[in-house]
């Protein structure tokens, strides 16, 4: 498959490192290679979608025009902000030509976006363009009923139009997950907010959402949670860090990114396997093993 | 900024053009065979005697009067030193101080930095130091040094084979003493800005490091084309961290003597309120620069707007000898075109990194790395002596400095990355000199001589201390490059060490301007015209039709 | 200058003036009669006071340059900005922890930058500021020093910014950060260090400075210049 252009944000540089080395490892392994859009910028999470304000786009656009210049049709995401910001500001600009316009006016010194960039989340990459099959040949140690939990969040799944799957009953992470052997637990919960940006100023209001989120996996048998965004990821981290056994009633769910699940499933050695994930794969006998790929 | 369109107009005219393709055509022989020879002492004697501005006689005189009455030196620095002086001393004197402080710092650029920094670290509080500058803090002749600055820090080379260098590269007129501590203080210099944090060039953790013009090692350390800048940068941004106070558009107008003749602070005037400020100094610090904006011999200048020598006015009316004031250092490759541009550096680091100086004929006719009196005499003589020049629309003449070598010699990209600032200089005009060469003729860079220092940065006069371009002896009669960018580190430092002590120890007497009334009084009976005054501050371009025009009439 | 025709028309700050062709604004405005105090330092390019801002008629453009560098044209309309106030922040190198992201904590409006790249549009030395600033967002400092080290601090990016952030001063900051953290001195620097304080040359030295000027000749014919290579170590 031809490689993609694919867009970090900025917490998978940072914060959310292991998010994207496992990402990067597993889509090598797949052989669809996502190759880092060159001189991207921050796609402008708060400043794109707080107003109406063309102007609040021009973050987010000027990364389609970037990938234009990579010769490319579409660009992948793994944040799920990222990828519903880049989503929806691609449909503004790529249906509505005076919006498209009107950006291309202000960036004077980029060459114009013709539109018809496509942005997709790396879940629909991995669903629609390889397929579990493809996945499940890949997996070369199963995890063997491994109970986790699929945890969407919001932004993956909503709105209409721009989510990547139904925000009732989605069915995508279930899939991957049954491709890697795992065993999927469904809570109430699975695209209930996290509690998002409201962490930095309303602990209380993002720490009461997490921690139900966490605890519905609990309650149901998840030794796992995944999730597809850096702000989820964090949040229910703090959850698990702040309330711990004594709300959860016994260790907490180790709460990881997909792809580093997928990475583990994949055997692949280079990606280091996240601390608070051995006891799950010790205790299902899926630790580092005596015999190498 | 640059882009214009689709249209590729030449830069060059008719004429120019055909000689650069004279250039291209002989390029890659001279590749193939190397630089001309370097010339014999003998040879640099002769070159230098029949063709270096500094040895026509009637371009100089003696001066008439003060500590070093007798010393030749350029008709337009004895305009500047003897003259009269802008304020009137009995009115200002009894002025009280407006602030006082253990050490003032005058000058703006890395000399002055230095200075002050190094007071500090003596244990001078900030509150107690005062710099004092005609512009802006970095509006100075350091912050445009661009190849590099000399360090004898490998294992291969060495302080005395610097110290060799420095001498015959200043015909051996240097003052040992001065040379020896320039050369001996280098490696603690490079060392103090790596702590600081400058950033010289480093491939897989070696310092890069290139000659210059008459070196035996290799030993400039650069920061791309921007060493100047760089160094100037990082010593302004820890005057700042440290809260040094800096008085900017403030120039000194005369210095302050006690009754003793100690030195006891100086007058600043406001630049821009023509208000005057009295600082009471235990200790004064003069980095005062250059004086390129004298335009010797008519020269255009690599100097910022106020290198004016007013540092050296002052001192010797307070009655510090000068020396070696009859050598200056015209640079080999300023810029000959395009004409706006005139007179601006391109740096010997074109040179050093393969680009040789070649005629209207595609010829070269000069070791590329002489000592700069040497080079530059040579490309005068190859302009004005054997009609090789390129002559220009603008009626000056010039030499190629055949640039494309550089990226021939050392991989496409070498001067976009290495020689940033030059090839933005010329690209602004349309010419990209990785595909061009450039044309150069010397233009007036450096002061060689100037104040007497010793070795610890104390002038004659108790209690001032003197560093940098306004001091000499260091370099005797010819500067080598990067030994200036050293000399006002080494000699920034030394003269800020003296200071702190020197006024941690001493307290001068009331401030008075009595040596200027004395000095007066000798221009007078020296019959010196009325109407000269100084310091210049700033020069003048305004047209004459413009200035006959208006109310003060110029 | 003063013999060329004036053939170009300028309009500073909003005054018609002739003057010839071919000349930098700064050129042009001495010959009008200006006669700068502030918004001339260096004239060379380098130390940033000579900030100006145009627009060309016909263009709606605004149009940074330098003012010793830039040539006129006919119809430009143009002011100096020889001033940005920009009070930077205060630090302590060795208090810096290159692992945190220090330029976030110093300069927190960073955070603020909607990458509209009106920085970029604004620098006369051609820089890709605002990526340097996204750079530091993500603390990447190795980056932010290779694209801001030509920065003059002329502060035309910092005036324009819609976000108010200083670029400059907090590009100097990561640059010094990354000299001590990331840029070693080579080891034979402190070698030769170590040789000073022990006296090692100090005997040649002497020897130096009292040999005569003939000695001196003779040496200085006999050295031995070492081979420029294409990359010296």
């Amino acid at each position: 498959m031809d490689p993609i252009a694919y867009f970090p944000g900025c917490s998978l540089k940072d914060s959310a490192r292991p998010f994207e080395l496992s990402a990067l490892a597993v889509m090598e392994a797949l052989g669809l290679p996502l190759i880092e859009l060159p001189r991207w910028t921050c796609c402008g999470t708060v400043a794109s979608l707080a107003t109406d304000d063309l102007m609040h786009h021009v973050s987010s656009a000027r990364n389609l025009v970037r990938t234009q210049e990579t010769g490319g049709k579409e660009l992948v995401a793994l944040c799920s902000m990222c990828f519903n910001t880049l989503k929806q500001v691609a449909a503004r600009v790529n249906g509505d030509v005076d919006a498209r316009d009107k950006v291309n006016a202000f960036m004077d010194e980029e060459e114009d976006y013709e539109g018809g960039i496509d942005v997709l989340h790396l879940l629909e990459l991995l669903r629609d363009r390889v397929g579990w099959d493809a996945v499940e040949e890949r997996v070369n140690r199963p995890l063997f009923d491994v109970p986790v939990s699929a945890y969407y969040g919001c932004t993956l799944v909503r709105p209409k139009g721009v989510g990547i799957d139904g925000s009732d009953a989605p069915s995508v992470l279930g899939g991957l997950l049954e491709a890697l052997g795992a065993s999927v637990i469904a809570t109430p919960f699975d695209t209930e907010c996290c509690g998002s940006y409201q962490i930095v100023d309303r602990r209380d209001l993002a720490m009461d959402r997490a921690l139900r989120i966490v605890v519905a996996a609990k309650t149901r048998g998840a030794e796992v949670i995944v999730t597809s965004c850096p702000l989820c990821q964090h949040n229910l981290e703090q959850a698990v860090g702040e309330f711990g056994e004594e709300a959860l009633n016994g260790a907490a769910p180790a709460v990881v990114y997909f792809t580093e699940l997928m990475a583990i499933a994949f055997g692949l050695e280079q990606v280091e396997v996240p601390a608070r994930l051995q006891p799950v794969l010790d205790a299902h006998r899926l630790g580092a093993t005596e015999g190498a790929t | 900024m640059s882009g214009t369109g689709d249209v590729r107009v030449d830069p060059y005219p008719a004429e120019m053009r055909a000689s650069i393709e004279r250039v291209e055509a002989t390029r890659a022989g001279r590749l193939r065979d190397g630089p001309t020879a370097a010339m014999s002492a003998v040879e640099r004697d002769e070159l230098l005697k029949a063709f270096h501005p500094d040895y026509k006689e009637d371009k100089k005189r003696a001066l008439a009067i003060g500590p070093s009455a007798g010393q030749l030196l350029p008709h337009e620095v004895a305009e500047v030193l003897e003259a009269y002086p802008l304020l009137e001393p009995e009115a200002v004197e009894r002025l009280e101080p407006d602030i006082e402080v253990q050490v003032l710092v005058l000058g703006g650029g890395g000399a002055a930095t230095v200075a002050a920094l190094f007071a500090h670290e003596q244990g001078v509080p900030a509150s107690e130091i005062l710099i004092a500058t005609k512009l802006r803090h970095g509006d100075c002749n350091t912050i445009m040094a661009q190849g590099g600055i000399q360090a004898a820090d490998r294992p291969a080379d060495s302080p005395p084979i610097h110290y060799l260098d420095v001498l015959g590269g200043g015909h051996y007129t240097n003052d040992a003493e001065l040379a020896r501590a320039l050369v001996s203080d280098a490696p603690m210099i490079i060392d103090w800005h790596e702590r600081l944090g400058i950033l010289y060039d480093k491939v897989g953790g070696e310092y890069l490091e290139a000659h210059g013009g008459g070196t035996s090692r290799m030993r400039m350390h650069s920061a791309k084309d921007y060493t100047g800048m760089e160094l100037m940068r990082v010593l302004r941004d820890e005057v700042r961290n440290l809260a040094i106070p800096v008085l900017e558009f403030a120039t000194a107008v005369e210095l302050l003597l006690d009754e003793e003749g100690q030195a006891a602070g100086a007058v600043l005037m406001n630049l821009e309120t023509e208000e005057m400020t009295v600082v009471r100094a235990h200790a004064t610090v003069l980095a005062t620069g250059g004086f390129g904006r004298l335009h010797i011999q008519g020269y255009p200048t690599t100097n910022h707007y106020g290198a004016t020598a007013d540092g050296l006015v002052l001192a010797y009316r307070a009655g510090v000898p000068v020396i070696d004031m009859d050598s200056v250092q015209y640079h080999p490759t300023g810029v000959a075109y395009p004409a706006a541009i005139l007179g601006q550096l391109a740096t010997e680091k074109l040179r050093n990194q393969g680009a040789e100086p070649v005629n209207r004929d595609g010829n070269a006719f000069v070791y590329p790395l002489e000592p700069r009196d040497v080079e530059a005499a040579a490309i005068i003589r190859e302009c004005y002596g054997r009609d090789g020049g390129v002559s220009t629309p603008s009626g000056v003449r010039g030499v190629w400095l055949d640039t494309p070598m550089i990226d021939e010699i050392h991989g496409k990209g070498t001067i976009k990355r290495r020689l940033a600032a030059m090839w933005m200089m010329w690209n602004r005009h349309g010419i990209d000199i990785s595909v061009d060469p450039a044309l150069v003729f010397p233009t007036l860079h450096y002061q060689n001589g100037g104040v007497e220092i010793d070795a610890r940065g104390a002038t004659a006069v108790p209690g001032l201390f003197a560093g940098g371009e306004v001091a000499g002896g260091v370099h005797g009669k010819n500067r080598l490059m990067g030994n200036s960018l050293l000399d006002c580190n080494v000699f920034g430092r030394r003269a800020g060490i003296a200071a702190a002590q020197w006024a941690q120890e001493h307290r001068p007497g009331k401030g008075t301007l009595s040596h200027v009334a004395r000095y007066t009084a000798s221009l007078e009976s020296a019959g010196i015209p009325r109407a000269r005054t100084a310091p210049m501050i700033l020069p003048d371009y305004r047209r004459e039709a413009v200035l006959a025009r208006t109310l003060r009439g110029g | 200058m003063s013999d060329e025709p004036a053939t170009t028309r300028i309009f500073i700050m909003g005054k018609a003036y002739d003057v010839p062709a071919g000349v930098t604004i700064m050129d042009a405005m001495e010959y009008a009669g200006y006669r700068f105090v502030r918004g001339a330092g260096c004239r060379s390019g380098f130390c940033g006071a000579c900030g100006t801002v145009y627009r060309k008629e016909g263009d709606y453009r605004l149009e940074f340059a330098l003012a010793c560098q830039e040539m006129v044209e006919d119809g430009i309309h143009l002011t100096q900005l020889p001033f940005t106030p920009a009070p930077r922040e205060d630090y302590v190198l060795e208090d810096l922890d290159p692992t945190e992201n220090v330029l976030l904590q110093h300069y927190p409006e960073l955070a603020r930058c909607v990458a509209c790249n009106t920085c970029t549009k604004a620098c006369p030395q051609d820089l890709e500021v605002m990526d340097y600033i996204q750079a530091a967002l993500r603390g990447d400092l190795a980056r932010v020093v290779e694209l801001s080290f030509d920065c003059i601090q002329c502060g035309l990016c910092a005036m324009r910014c819609p976000a108010d952030i200083k670029h400059y001063h907090m590009a100097q900051m990561a640059r010094r950060l990354y000299g001590v953290s990331a840029s070693p001195a080579p080891g034979h620097l402190a070698e030769r260090l170590q040789e000073m304080e022990a006296g090692r040359y100090e005997d040649e030295l002497d020897a130096l400075v009292a040999a005569s000027t003939e000695e001196l000749k003779a040496r200085y014919a006999e050295r031995d210049i070492e081979k420029s290579s294409e990359e010296s170590a």
